[in-house]
């Protein structure tokens, strides 16, 4: 059987940075940061100072009786895939049982879960809203995908906390080109910005304080002043298809999705590790038939801690060797902050930026790069080059989940 | 507002539907109601009417009707009709 390659011929977006894709790109584009002081009612006692709360209005896609019947992050799940779906313009009918869903999330539906604990254990009121299980549950996006759109065919969804999106795109990828479907709904979603997940980040101690002059500029990967990661939420989908089924239908294909690494660390349950990340990354090429030297962009997992963002640079050099002077590397976190489960998917569609327009996404606010993050950088502003062979996006969990993506030109 | 006009009322805003097009003695399956929309609407009910309908009265529940009457005898018990 010839070899079958899988195309993106959709995207949808639901980030601090708008709710597109092209508006997703346009703020990468001009540096622009959805990063924000939280209000109380979101951060609560926790101390947490910043966040990135999604561009967001529920009445604008759902009635009200609907909305309240699904947790934000669906809400936002929805959203995304809609907005792909139409922008693939895949016809779905009579062919539902070969197109799957496969989706990622950190948690799933936190603010039905806090919500029913505040009532419970706030008020000891145990009086409880019978959807709860089915709203808070961490298949409930994914489960929603594909009850909405008739989605019959293979279906998972991963929770490898902040590789799930990418890892969900990565066996979409997979299912696709065994044959199992002939195309898939693959992303992920977040909405995780709830006083007591806050709380539980705050006592992890990684979370960057707000930044003394610009809020928006609390988020500072690989600079020496950095310090820590920015909690965002939100949601990316994307169609993925056989490509020469979206050729012959005449599609319009964004990019190939060439490779995928998966790897585990398997030593520590929150500090990183460059052989299992440069495992994953030494995959997605081989995957892919590409040399280090073909990838014109990296999309970095770059959280913005002291030691994750050291350890990807050296991982990167490691895959890299000479190349790694040359591939120039981003981290969007500094723009949208830190999706979790729904970063891979989001950043997998800031990685496309690049092969779509040529300009190359910055790391927002690198002004003092540390020099234990030695690699090529696009500190503080994008800049425009000739769109590259492919693309690379890290997406690297607590647990010790690596996942590397890889997007060519079509 | 009678008991069955605040049932329908609740019921149209919940579901999307007209409130003036609901048959009492239609099954509530006919208005898309599953057995899950159902329990989550049940919850509704007895929040609005302050009343709790016990779990073997539920399955009686067929359609808009019943419900009146199962709410109804609830408030009676409670005192409150």
């Amino acid at each position: 059987m010839a070899t079958r390659r899988v195309a993106v011929t959709g995207a949808g977006v639901v980030s601090p940075l708008g709710s597109t894709l092209e508006g997703l790109h346009g703020a990468l584009r001009d540096a622009r940061s959805g990063i924000r002081r939280l209000e109380p009612a979101v951060a609560g006692g926790s101390g947490v100072q910043v966040g990135a709360l999604a561009d967001w209005n529920p009445a604008q896609t759902f009635k009200e009786a609907e909305a309240a019947n699904l947790d934000r992050a669906t809400q936002f799940a929805l959203a995304a895939t809609a907005q792909a779906l139409s922008a693939s313009t895949l016809p779905l009918e009579g062919r539902s049982e070969r197109v799957g869903v496969h989706w990622g999330t950190g948690y799933g539906g936190a603010h039905t879960l806090e919500t029913t604990y505040k009532h419970i254990y706030g008020a000891n009121e145990w009086r409880t809203r019978p959807l709860t299980v089915v709203m808070a549950m961490s298949n409930a996006a994914a489960s929603n995908i594909a009850v909405r759109h008739a989605l019959r065919g293979p279906f998972a969804n991963f929770a490898t906390a902040c590789s799930s999106s990418a890892m969900a795109l990565g066996e979409a990828m997979r299912a696709i080109a065994a044959g199992r479907a002939d195309a898939m709904i693959a992303g992920g979603s977040e909405s995780l910005l709830t006083p007591a997940t806050l709380a539980a980040w705050q006592a992890l101690r990684t979370l960057a304080p707000a930044d003394a002059s610009d809020a928006g500029a609390s988020c500072k990967p690989f600079d020496k002043r950095r310090g820590g990661l920015v909690l965002g939420e939100g949601a990316a989908a994307f169609v993925l298809e056989e490509e020469s089924a979206a050729r012959a239908r005449g599609a319009r294909i964004l990019a190939l999705l060439t490779g995928y690494g998966n790897s585990c660390d398997a030593v520590h349950m929150s500090r990183p590790d460059r052989d299992g990340q440069s495992r994953a990354m030494k995959e997605a090429l081989a995957e892919s038939g590409l040399s280090p030297s073909d990838i014109g962009y990296i999309n970095a997992h770059g959280t913005a801690t002291s030691v994750g963002d050291v350890v990807e640079c050296e991982a990167i050099n490691l895959v890299f060797g000479d190349a790694a002077a040359r591939v120039p590397v981003s981290s969007t976190k500094s723009m949208h902050g830190h999706l979790l489960g729904g970063a891979g998917a989001l950043e997998f569609g800031a990685a496309l930026m690049p092969l779509m327009s040529g300009w190359l996404p910055p790391t927002a606010f690198l002004e003092e790069v540390d020099p234990a993050c030695k690699v090529r950088h696009v500190p503080l502003r994008a800049e425009q080059v000739s769109p590259p062979r492919a693309v690379m996006s890290n997406s690297f969990a607590f647990g010790g989940s690596n996942v590397v993506l890889i997007a060519a030109r079509p | 507002m009678d008991t069955l006009s605040r049932i329908k009322d609740l019921a149209s805003k919940e579901f999307s539907l007209d409130a003036a097009s609901l048959d009492p003695s239609a099954p509530l399956d006919s208005f898309g109601i599953d057995s899950l929309a159902f329990i989550e609407f049940m919850f509704k009910i007895e929040e609005t009417f302050g009343v709790s309908v016990a779990d073997e009265h539920l399955k009686s529940i067929k359609t808009l009707g019943d419900l009146e009457r199962q709410v109804a005898a609830a408030l009676a018990q409670a005192g409150k009709a």
